[in-house]
């Protein structure tokens, strides 16, 4: 074959001297092997693979039962939201509505019955979206419905959707506005959360989510998950 | 006339005729130029190959059999230049603990030569890149963001001319927006300038400075529905490039995509997919006597 492509390639350029020509010949590798080859990179690798393996495998605490994400909104769903909640608001006196929107799709593992490690969580939150505090209008709320009528469903705390419509919990008839504890990828306009550009203020937190899960669990020690459904149409 | 389907026409008619093997190794050896082009994209810290349960890529992918295949392909090959269009980081447990450093040190082992940003390698910061960096032997290529008044100022260079066996071989690299796809705390004062214009600019420069080969490593996406700039625009849009290795959009491509650039010439886009599961390779047969390249043609 390779003496197939010389002689294609030398008629080539023979055949048209005065219109310049590179030839290509191109080829996509599978990489895969039976095997893990033992080779230079090994060497490097190992420390840090022994070390992530150890770390992975700690755990951080327990579930008594199996969670999954399912819409409208499931155990696992308002466990996600009601751990960024309460992560965000334990030392903070709330004097404004505020409710907690996350992502279903951002949720990409269950929690099993029995230990969960370190590693487990990384594989539910393996993206490291940030958490922050968006201060929208009132009239969000209309969009915020609209949105989550579109998805089926989205993680939700200190509120809940009642035949379509938003409540979060402290709202009063006066209230001009509202916050929202989400993630950047949400703010940002991620699942076409698009009334996000709405806000009024972002305060960004700089913590991540999936540290603040970690760090709830690891606080509580076994899990305990709401399987109230909070969100109807 | 197409070009490319008179070639094919003519070699069928002559092309047995012309040359004997005594003829062509003669001719092979004092004519052709031969570069072997290597590269991945959205690698995403996938050290270890997929596990065996894998839906996908049932233990594909990981580095030490990527080395494996790079390793084999040098011990046939002289001249080979190895290159990465970005997005390195994130997406297993050793970037998120280890912040990059592991990617790079594994890239610098198996000899890449260049490589291009990729949104989530401003996943740690630009002062985490910097810190992973440091184990890095090769360049970081990126023209169209303008990192003058950001810590990366100076820390990656808009183009790069590699010799390969008598062949000059121009690479710059592009990469996609980053508002909305990286937080502006991490972007801070970067310019995202306009891709195509640079990447225009660039090709002049590398082709004036006298490469023969010009090679886009591009982290803008293979196409779009909506009108952002793609691989695929760039490529029509675009003058003397002439390959563009892409990424971002996880795209795998069988073979190469070719389009016609603004003055009628072909332009490669490849893609690999993503996760280190798949190596691209192009060989590319540079004639020794003509300088001034201007078309390209695929052999099977």
């Amino acid at each position: 074959m390779r003496f197939g492509i010389v002689v294609l390639l030398l008629f080539l350029i023979g055949a048209c001297a005065s219109t310049d020509t590179i030839a290509v010949h191109p080829e996509m590798l599978a990489v895969k092997a039976d095997t893990v080859p033992v080779n230079e990179l090994s060497a490097i690798i190992d420390p840090y693979r022994d070390s992530l393996k150890g770390e992975m495998d700690r755990i951080v605490g327990y579930s008594p039962m199996n969670l999954i994400a399912s819409r409208p909104s499931s155990a696992l769903m308002n466990w996600a939201a009601d751990a960024v909640f309460a992560d965000q608001t334990r030392t903070v006196r709330l004097s404004t509505p505020t409710f907690c929107l996350l992502n279903k799709g951002g949720i990409r593992s269950t929690i099993n019955k029995g230990n969960i490690t370190y590693g487990d969580v990384f594989k539910l939150m393996p993206f490291d979206n940030q958490i922050v505090w968006v201060k929208l209008p009132i009239e969000c709320i209309k969009d915020i419905e609209t949105f989550i009528r579109a998805t089926g469903g989205e993680p939700i705390a200190n509120a809940h959707i009642e035949k379509g419509k938003l409540l979060i919990n402290g709202m009063r008839n006066d209230a001009t506005h509202f916050w929202v504890i989400t993630s950047d990828y949400l703010m940002n306009g991620g699942d076409k959360a698009t009334f996000f550009s709405k806000q009024i203020e972002v305060n960004r937190t700089g913590r991540l989510v999936r540290d603040a899960l970690m760090s709830e669990i690891e606080l509580v020690g076994t899990i305990s998950a709401d399987s109230t459904v909070r969100i109807s149409f | 006339m197409d070009r490319r389907s008179f070639l094919g026409t003519g070699f069928l008619v002559t092309g047995g005729v012309l040359f004997t093997p005594t003829l062509l190794a003669a001719e092979n050896s004092k004519r052709l130029k031969k570069v072997t082009i290597l590269h991945t994209n959205d690698t995403h810290s996938n050290i270890d190959p997929f596990p065996d349960n894998h839906a996908k890529f049932p233990g594909m992918g990981g580095v030490e059999k990527r080395m494996m295949l790079i390793e084999k392909i040098r011990s046939e090959e002289e001249q080979v230049l190895l290159l990465d269009s970005g997005d390195i980081f994130q997406g297993t447990p050793y970037f998120n603990k280890y912040k990059g450093v592991l990617e790079m040190k594994c890239m610098s082992v198996m000899g890449y030569d260049a490589a291009t940003m990729g949104n989530h390698d401003f996943d740690a910061g630009m002062e985490g890149f910097l810190k992973a960096t440091e184990h890095a032997d090769f360049s970081f290529l990126c023209a169209n963001y303008d990192f003058a008044d950001t810590l990366l100022n100076k820390k990656t260079q808009a183009t790069k001319v590699f010799k390969r066996g008598g062949v000059k071989i121009g690479v710059f690299g592009v990469g996609v927006e980053l508002k909305g796809l990286v937080p502006d705390t991490i972007f801070g004062k970067t310019q995202y300038l306009d891709p195509i214009k640079v990447a225009n600019e660039c090709a002049l420069e590398l082709k004036k400075e006298g490469c023969d080969l010009i090679i886009c490593l591009s982290h803008l996406g293979y196409e779009y529905a909506d009108a952002q700039i793609s691989d695929k625009v760039l490529a029509a849009n675009s003058e003397h490039i002439h390959v563009i290795l892409g990424g971002h959009t996880h795209t795998f491509l069988a073979e190469p995509t070719q389009v016609k650039n603004r003055a009628g010439n072909t332009v490669l886009i490849n893609q690999t997919g993503w996760g280190g599961v798949h190596l691209g390779r192009l060989d590319f047969y540079v004639d020794d006597q003509l300088f001034a390249k201007k078309e390209m043609v695929v052999v099977q």
